[in-house]
């Protein structure tokens, strides 16, 4: 990049779907994290946790590489 | 021979040849069988997810439809890009923000989705700058599944 390009390090991007998100689990992720990311609000963690009760048997207990469904924000 | 006998004879006889001369009715044409009914084939479901179309816009609505469709942007603004896709299943969908001056172009922002629908959906990207977008030519790529779907120019004024 040419030095006389503006500096965009602070951009902010984000996304959301009306449709279901497939969130790949990665280190350091939580469900708090997640839901704050998807939703605004570490508090939305349960509607994540009960989305993939199928396959989540304790909110606490996430592994990288799991496939967790991201219900459409309200 | 009695009156009688002789009408009764006429009669028997007339009645003969009647029936001599009546030509054999076809016999009816059998009712013909119910059609079968075959079920028309479902149409099939599209393979996979295809983009059908993408918009950019300053706001989009709670639909993921952009509500303010514009390519011409003002440094407070966020962008944003609504992309519709129609079939099913999972898929990856990219966004490449970039900012273009002169021959030079610089990567503003990268972000991904994987999105799981059952249908025709509408999904959505954004990027906003705290202190404001510099002025100059922008452009948003849209990949689905690391090919290309979509691009927008975008121009902040």
């Amino acid at each position: 990049m040419s030095d006389d390009m503006p500096d965009f390090s602070n951009v902010k991007g984000g996304s959301s779907s009306a449709a279901t998100k497939i969130h790949v689990v990665v280190s350091g992720d939580s469900l708090s994290k997640i839901a704050r990311r998807e939703y605004g609000s570490a508090k939305d963690w349960k509607r994540i946790f009960e989305a993939n009760r199928d396959i989540l048997k304790d909110p606490d207990k996430i592994y990288p590489g799991q496939q967790l469904k991201i219900p459409p924000k309200e | 021979m009695d009156t009688r006998i002789h009408c009764a004879l006429l009669v028997s006889t007339a009645l003969a040849l009647a029936a001599c001369g009546r030509k054999e009715e076809p016999a009816p044409a059998p009712a013909p069988a119910p059609a079968p009914s075959v079920e028309p084939a479902p149409t099939p479901a599209p393979a996979g997810i295809a983009v059908s179309s993408v918009t950019a816009g300053s706001a989009i609505g709670a639909d993921k439809k952009v509500s303010v469709a514009t390519d011409s942007f003002a440094p407070s603004d966020t962008m944003y890009v609504s992309i519709d896709t129609t079939g099913s299943g999972t898929a990856k969908l990219d966004a490449k923000w970039t900012y273009h001056k002169g021959g030079n172009v610089a990567v503003v922002e990268e972000d991904s989705m994987t999105i799981d629908t059952a249908g025709p959906a509408t999904h959505e990207f954004h990027v906003s700058k705290p202190d404001g977008w510099p002025a100059g030519d922008y452009q948003v790529e849209v990949m689905l599944d690391g090919m290309p779907a979509g691009s927008k120019k975008l121009t902040v004024k």
